[in-house]
């Protein structure tokens, strides 16, 4: 059994026995049972996850909870989304975007420019969204943060999706994400239609798109 | 008298606001979620504000709608005229958009043949056949800083509205229960209505002991009105 919700803004996770949830420091909000709760200084990833967690700056600092028992978590407000992942594909998303997750997944930090060479690095640049990305893998639950809730749009071959820059919020599966724009003279007049940037989506998966454009 | 859209946390569960409005499903306009319109669009053209796509899939064009948010020249010197500004962008082409702003929640409202008068910014997305003017608004805008003047939509088709704050509330207007609504709450209204400046300046504001409602918007008429929960 994994997460679940108990309304759109909190969410309560099962905590047991070989079973622990990480969380983003300060989002549990009530807890029921013998729940203990330790900070991680070590990613998941080990040494070199950390040491790219330091440089990357993708890194919020992360709670461990352990025991027997049920937290309750949620964040600032904000719409949460459970994404269940089957080990089909990881999920990217970032960093300040992740609530919770299994602690049974993997997570590690990705750089944007391993996926898709300079445009990948031109991507997180204007998006806004930096360099690096994390990737969790395996099976579990993972929980993630949106302004106004997101709806998931499959990405198969039927076609690209493209979304815009601010109101990507995560993806899972095996989805490339590239830059394209399409800026024209009417945007160097300040007649283009505001959407002159998007980030377009191949492959097969889900992208998550928040109803909003503003980031956490 | 009051119809109360569905809570948020019932996910897309389909919401009635009143009898006048509903979910426009043999059209294209349909709500992916409380905060997020979807459209499909199959070779015609519909108008959302500036910057409201978030997502898209299919071949679909946008481009901006020209000066006065694609009515044409003297709709758009009108505009400029009265500062009731409209920033549209015209989305062509064939495929599935999804719009959404600052994670406000959605109304879906159709129209047939008749006029819906709506704040600017509220305005989401109109669908082909619809056009938009300036009407004048009555000394409103003195108080709520809006201008004088107001968008009105009319033809037939859909139009979606924003609604800060929460899900929009569809008030009744009769002539024996005349309305009246904060002019910060106040998001659109259509029917026979007329519409009046309530001031309840005294005394008691020069000392600071105002309720803090000093201006107000009377309906009367036949109509509805249209308030979010959030004022501006």
């Amino acid at each position: 059994m994994g997460f679940s919700a108990v309304n759109s803004k909190v969410i309560a996770a099962p905590v047991e026995p070989g079973r622990e949830v990480l969380a983003r420091r300060g989002a549990m909000l009530a807890y029921t049972g013998a729940v203990t709760f330790s900070p991680v200084h070590l990613g998941s990833g080990g040494i070199g996850g950390f040491a790219g967690r330091m440089v990357s700056g993708e890194q919020v600092p992360m709670m461990v909870a352990q025991g027997q028992g049920t937290v309750y978590y949620g964040y600032r407000g904000l719409y949460v989304t459970i994404i269940e992942l089957d080990g089909s594909g990881p999920l990217s998303v970032e960093a300040d975007r992740l609530l919770a997750h299994d602690a049974a997944l993997q997570s590690t930090v990705v750089f944007l420019g391993q996926q898709g060479g300079i445009r990948g690095a031109v991507r997180g640049a204007v998006s806004g969204q930096g360099l690096f990305t994390t990737q969790l893998h395996g099976y579990g639950s993972a929980a993630v943060v949106s302004h106004g809730g997101t709806i998931a749009v499959p990405v198969g071959p039927a076609g690209p999706v493209s979304v815009d820059p601010q109101a990507y919020v995560a993806h899972v599966g095996h989805v490339d994400v590239d830059i394209s724009a399409s800026v024209s003279w009417r945007d160097a007049v300040g007649r283009g239609s505001g959407e002159a940037i998007q980030l377009k989506c191949t492959g097969t998966g889900t992208v998550y798109v928040q109803a909003s454009e503003q980031k956490i | 008298m009051l119809a109360e859209p569905a809570d948020d946390q019932q996910g897309d569960r389909e919401r009635e606001i009143g009898s006048c409005a509903r979910i426009a499903d043999m059209q294209s306009f349909r709500l992916e979620s409380p905060r997020m319109l979807a459209v499909d669009i199959s070779g015609d053209t519909i108008r959302a504000a500036t910057g409201s796509m978030v997502a898209y899939t299919g071949q679909v064009q946008f481009k901006h709608a020209g000066m006065g948010g694609g009515d044409g020249l003297l709709a758009g010197l009108k505009r400029r005229a009265t500062g009731e500004s409209l920033s549209m962008m015209a989305c062509s082409g064939t495929g599935t958009v999804w719009f959404a702003k600052d994670a406000m929640d959605v109304i879906i409202i159709e129209l047939a043949g008749d006029t819906l008068k709506a704040e600017s910014e509220q305005l989401l997305a109109l669908s082909d056949k619809l056009t938009t003017d300036v009407a004048f608004a009555g000394l409103r805008g003195m108080s709520s800083g809006q201008g004088l003047f107001t968008t009105s939509v009319t033809g037939y088709g859909t139009v979606a509205l924003l609604s800060a704050g929460g899900p929009p509330i569809a008030l009744e207007v009769t002539p024996q229960y005349p309305l009246v609504v904060d002019k910060d709450a106040y998001i659109a209204s259509r029917g026979q209505l007329n519409q009046t400046v309530v001031t309840d300046v005294s005394w008691r504001n020069l000392i600071g002991e105002s309720s803090g409602e000093a201006f107000s918007l009377r309906f009367d008429g036949h109509g509805v009105v249209y308030i979010q929960p959030e004022e501006r």
